[in-house]
């Protein structure tokens, strides 16, 4: 045999030998599982909700259990990236506070080989660190019997109509949306509100100030206000006024003009078990499962045919449904991102003065 | 079964069996000797010419119990208590603890209500007054003095309270701590005194505002054994200069035989024996209060002949001893004899005595000024002896066999029941 | 032998007490001295460096001189004096009653007490709005009577945010209180009473100071925590009271502003010591 012949017959068998190794080693891709993954949500009606339709197919798809933890908190993804110790594998997030802990490096970037996101409404699908989930919207909503005959509001201008609605009304105590629909009650169009004229919405903001009787602190209070007739009309998540009205509260919601955003999902940076947060949030786009989660609690998917899978009668309570959706306005988070200190602090300011 | 109190005062108030009466201050040494008829016999006769003030030796009363019963539910602490206290004396309630004397206290103090009976102070009616309004100054055992202010506030608090001026409450504080030999002292807090310290403020406080009647609870307790001593004189003193009315619980006899005028045994909720410390050392009514008070000898024996001159008994072991000065009683009844350990002698071989007994020593106790011999009697049973320790005089050994004796007066007959 | 026997004897019970009395303390005061040290003095530090992070002080400068922040500072000191105050008048009274009752009723007053600890924020609250709310019972009761027209706003204000806070915090307050009490002799309010002082003067110049370290330290534990809530001003205010431990909130959670949160947590902390020692130098000088 050749020297050449014995090079040739030790790279077939390099070759082979190389083969044979590189067969695990595409194996080895996908790291070992662990025994659960962490995952921080907004707790509560939505924890059980996100179980339903999410966890355990995740569990029951990667045999991995799925532990939650809420509530959601960027605070605290900060003090986790920035100790390194990031005990979640995925938390959900505010859609500022996400762009914010984008900007601060604080997130892992999203594996788009993993996360497929083409059945997403296009200008969804450049996503390279905030996974967009579904949306909500902070939208009008009054007590039935307390405008006989189908009569309540149906507008922000209504709204701050208290001569026209009487009532105690309550609103969420944040400027985010706030500012919003003073400026729409005060005649600015839809699509004129960006960027946001602060001392315009301030100064209208004024004018219902005295008939409020509750700023809202947390979800749940939103809707149990009115419930417990605190007060007669506000402002809530629109899931939550359809958890009571499902409970059977003679609760109204108003689309027209309701500030619509999307929830968003985050990896973030350092988080020990990144690929299965990655796996996970591949299985959250699924349009079947998030027409599941649509069901159960009215936070619609944004995978564009999870609407197939909503049932029916429950699509009049989704933002998305198509009779909703053109009534409302996307906020934008950008502009939030930019000014939402200055905001808070002024509205602190404004909150304080009597 | 008790028998409840046997005598009352005026039945053992006569004249005292002593002819050794000490004027003038008090001999410590020989009160713990308490042979019989101490100083303290003194009380009721000559008390009065110590005091300063002018009053007629027969005193009046000054705080008089009538029928005082309480009970804490089932459990009943004083049953119908009968005491008076003449103006100017130091009557001492004596007894062991749970005998109901601080229960007493606090009935005449205002703090307990009695369930029946009625308190009078000066012939006024004040079972049911307010603690405030009766104007009794008391120590307490603890002192209770108040820890959150100086001496000098300590002192003039029961001033301010009956707003008096402030010069005069300046004046009077001063004063009292003077008496109390505290001057100096006005700007410390009660935790930066000795223990005799706080007991002489406590003092201060519950007379500086010259009460009528002062209480004292068992106020040197927690005081060492020569403070106490030191501190009993001292108010004995105080209250002989100022004329002072004073009921003192105690339940140390020895504290009692010092300071009182009289003493009243308490036992069970009831009182078992009022009169003079020496009456009720040397002729204890009952067989509580012969062995509550002083070491005694006592022995159990049957009436074997009775006289108005003399009793005759007949002890088990058959020795027979005679009392003179007791009641007749019926042959055979059963009947206790008190011997106090001072009143054997010992007898020659010629000596006689309306007693005698022979016996060998089988324990010397040295007691600093005297020694206490417990003698083996040839007829059975034991006798503690208790003699004036002299130092040229060898003290007997254990073994010695001796001759001792005793005049029939000095034997005290009680019921044995 | 017998010697070397006696000595060891001798010496053993002499040993015990000297390592009780010198090197114990040391020795059970250092885990605690470490666990401060770590837990507490560690992150203190570092909220001091990350509040003049870059060298600057904006941070102070901006929580000292906008008008908000030290507005905000001035409403928390006014709220957390008057919470002080509500609970020290209502706990006084409540410890006197638990430290004459018997051991069994002191104990389920004690159980009482305790409830709101053991209850969620969420479920308090709630529990205040049937109570207190717009068609509350009291509410109910007051436009029933007739007393009133329109419900009474007892919630959602500075008075709902009071209740609402007195509630958490009453225990905090009636336990040194109590304590203090039941250390008080007994024997020194009837000799009080005995030397002529009426009740009320048995109370202002015996009891009341002898109490007084319990108040002390009741009042600096419920002002001091007082100082850091947020959540309960929050649901019971309506919004609209703030706490400036809202504003820290919102600065840490909401605007991930962790330098300007830290200074505006070192001027609580600053204000929370200054106002602890004041207290303190007062407990000081009344029972020195």
């Amino acid at each position: 045999m050749s020297a050449i012949g014995v090079l040739r017959c030790s790279l077939k068998a390099a070759a082979i030998i190389a083969t044979c190794w590189l067969v695990p080693a595409v194996w080895a891709q996908e790291p070992p599982k662990p025994a659960q993954i962490v995952f921080n949500d907004s707790g509560g009606d939505m924890t059980k909700a996100m179980r339903e339709a999410f966890y355990s197919e995740f569990e029951k798809r990667y045999g991995i259990r799925v532990v939650t933890t809420s509530p959601i908190d960027a605070g605290k993804l900060k003090a986790m990236v920035e100790s390194g110790n990031v005990e979640w594998s995925v938390t959900e997030i505010g859609p500022e506070e996400a762009m914010l802990a984008e900007k601060q490096g604080l997130l892992e970037p999203l594996d788009r080989k993993v996360i497929d996101l083409s059945g997403y409404p296009e200008h969804l699908q450049d996503r390279k660190f905030i996974m967009p989930k579904g949306v909500y919207s902070t939208v009008l909503g009054y007590r039935e019997d307390a405008f006989a005959g189908g009569n309540g509001p149906r507008s922000w201008a209504d709204f701050w109509d208290t001569k026209k609605f009487p009532g105690p009304r309550t609103l969420r105590d944040s400027p985010v949306d706030n500012l919003e629909f003073a400026l729409m009650a005060d005649g600015v169009p839809p699509d004129k509100l960006y960027p946001l004229d602060v001392d315009r919405a301030f100064r209208k903001l004024d004018a219902i100030k005295p008939h409020i009787a509750v700023w809202w602190k947390t979800g749940a209070q939103s809707a149990q206000l009115l419930v417990d007739k605190e007060a007669v009309m506000g402002s809530a998540w629109n899931g939550r006024y359809y958890v009571a009205i499902k409970n059977g509260a003679p609760l109204h919601i108003e689309w027209n003009q309701g500030m619509i955003k999307e929830s968003a999902f985050v990896i973030p940076r350092g988080a020990k078990d990144a690929y299965w947060g990655q796996k996970m949030l591949a299985l959250i786009t699924e349009a079947n499962l998030q027409g599941i989660y649509a069901n159960i609690i009215t936070y619609p998917g944004l995978n564009l045919k999870s609407m197939d899978y909503v049932q029916a009668d429950l699509k009049q309570f989704m933002p998305t449904n198509p009779d909703n959706l053109p009534k409302q306005v996307w906020t934008d988070a950008k502009w939030w991102l930019e000014n939402g200190s200055s905001a808070q602090e002024r509205w602190s300011k404004w909150i304080l003065a009597q | 079964m008790n028998s409840g109190p046997v005598n009352s005062g005026p039945v053992n108030s006569g004249p005292v069996n002593s002819d050794q009466v000490t004027p003038g201050p008090v001999n410590l040494a020989q009160v713990k000797v308490a042979s019989t008829g101490v100083d303290v016999s003194g009380g009721s006769a000559e008390a009065p010419q110590e005091r300063t003030d002018k009053r007629v030796p027969a005193a009046p009363i000054l705080l008089s119990l009538k029928g005082i019963a309480k009970t804490y539910g089932a459990v009943s602490a004083l049953t119908g208590i009968d005491l008076e206290v003449p103006d100017g004396q130091i009557l001492t309630i004596l007894g062991p603890s749970g005998s109901g004397k601080t229960t007493l206290l606090k009935v005449v103090a205002g703090f307990e209500a009695p369930d029946s009976g009625d308190v009078e102070l000066a012939g006024r009616v004040i079972t049911y007054a307010t603690p405030a309004s009766r104007g009794i100054g008391m120590v307490f055992q603890n002192y209770a003095l108040f820890p959150h202010m100086r001496v000098a506030e300590n002192i003039a608090f029961p001033l301010q309270m009956r707003r008096l001026a402030r010069s005069e409450i300046r004046d009077r504080v001063g004063r009292t701590l003077s008496l109390v030999g505290l001057a100096g002292y006005e700007s410390r807090y009660p935790r930066q005194l000795s223990g005799g310290q706080q007991q002489r403020v406590a003092l201060a406080r519950a007379i500086v505002f010259e009460p009528r009647l002062l209480l004292l609870d068992e106020p040197f307790g927690a005081l060492d054994r020569k403070l106490r001593e030191h501190m009993q004189l001292e108010v004995k003193h105080l209250q002989r200069r100022l004329g002072i009315t004073a009921l003192f619980v105690t339940h140390d006899q020895e504290e009692a035989l010092v300071l009182s005028d009289r003493i009243a045994v308490m036992n069970g909720g009831s009182i078992e024996q009022i009169g003079a410390p020496a009456d009720v050392y040397s002729r204890p009514a009952n067989r509580f209060v012969a062995d509550f008070i002083g070491q005694s000898n006592i022995y159990r024996g049957k009436v074997a002949a009775s006289s108005p001159e003399a009793l005759t008994v007949t002890l088990s072991s058959g020795q027979t001893f005679v009392a003179r000065g007791a009641s007749p009683r019926p042959i055979g009844v059963e009947v206790g004899l008190v011997l106090r350990p001072e009143a054997p002698t010992r007898l020659t071989d010629q000596d006689s005595r309306d007693n005698v007994a022979v016996g060998c020593i089988a324990d010397v106790v040295y007691v600093g000024d005297a020694i206490k011999y417990s003698i083996r009697l040839d007829g059975g049973g034991e006798m503690v002896v208790r003699w004036p320790f002299y130092r040229n005089e060898a003290p007997l050994g254990v073994g010695e066999t001796l001759r001792i004796g005793w005049a029939g007066d000095l034997l005290h007959v009680v019921d044995w029941t | 032998m017998d010697n070397g026997r006696l000595n060891v004897v001798k010496r053993a019970p002499r040993r015990i007490p000297v390592l009780r009395s010198e090197q114990g303390p040391v020795l059970v005061g250092l885990l605690p001295i470490l666990f401060l040290g770590f837990l507490f003095l560690l992150p203190v530090a570092r909220l001091l460096m990350l509040s003049v992070e870059g060298g600057t002080l904006v941070h102070f400068h901006k929580a000292l001189f906008g008008e908000l922040y030290l507005r905000v500072f001035y409403d928390t000191f006014k709220i957390a004096i008057t919470v002080t105050l509500l609970s020290l008048f209502l706990a006084y009274p409540v410890a006197y009653v638990l430290s004459t009752a018997s051991p069994q009723w002191a104990l389920i007053g004690f159980l009482f007490l305790m409830l709101p600890f053991w209850t969620s924020i969420l479920v308090r609250t709630y529990a205040w709005m049937i109570l207190l709310g717009r068609n509350g019972v009291l509410n109910q009761i007051l436009v029933g009577l007739g007393l009133v027209r329109e419900p009474v706003a007892l919630l959602y204000n500075v008075p709902g945010v009071l209740i609402g806070m007195v509630h958490v915090l009453l225990p905090y307050m009636v336990f040194p209180i109590y304590s203090a009490m039941l250390r008080v002799d007994r024997d020194l309010l009837l000799a009080a009473e005995g030397l002529g002082a009426s009740s009320l003067s048995v109370f202002w110049r015996v009891f009341l100071p002898l109490t007084l370290p319990g108040v002390i330290a009741g009042t600096a534990l419920v002002f001091i925590l007082s100082l850091g809530f947020y959540i309960t001003p929050a649901l019971l205010g309506g919004g609209r009271v703030i706490m400036i431990a809202v504003l820290i909130e919102q600065q840490v959670r909401q605007f991930l502003e962790w330098g300007f949160a830290s200074a505006l947590s070192i001027i609580l902390l600053s204000f929370a010591l200054l106002a602890f020692f004041a207290l303190n130098r007062t407990a000081w000088r009344r029972t020195a």
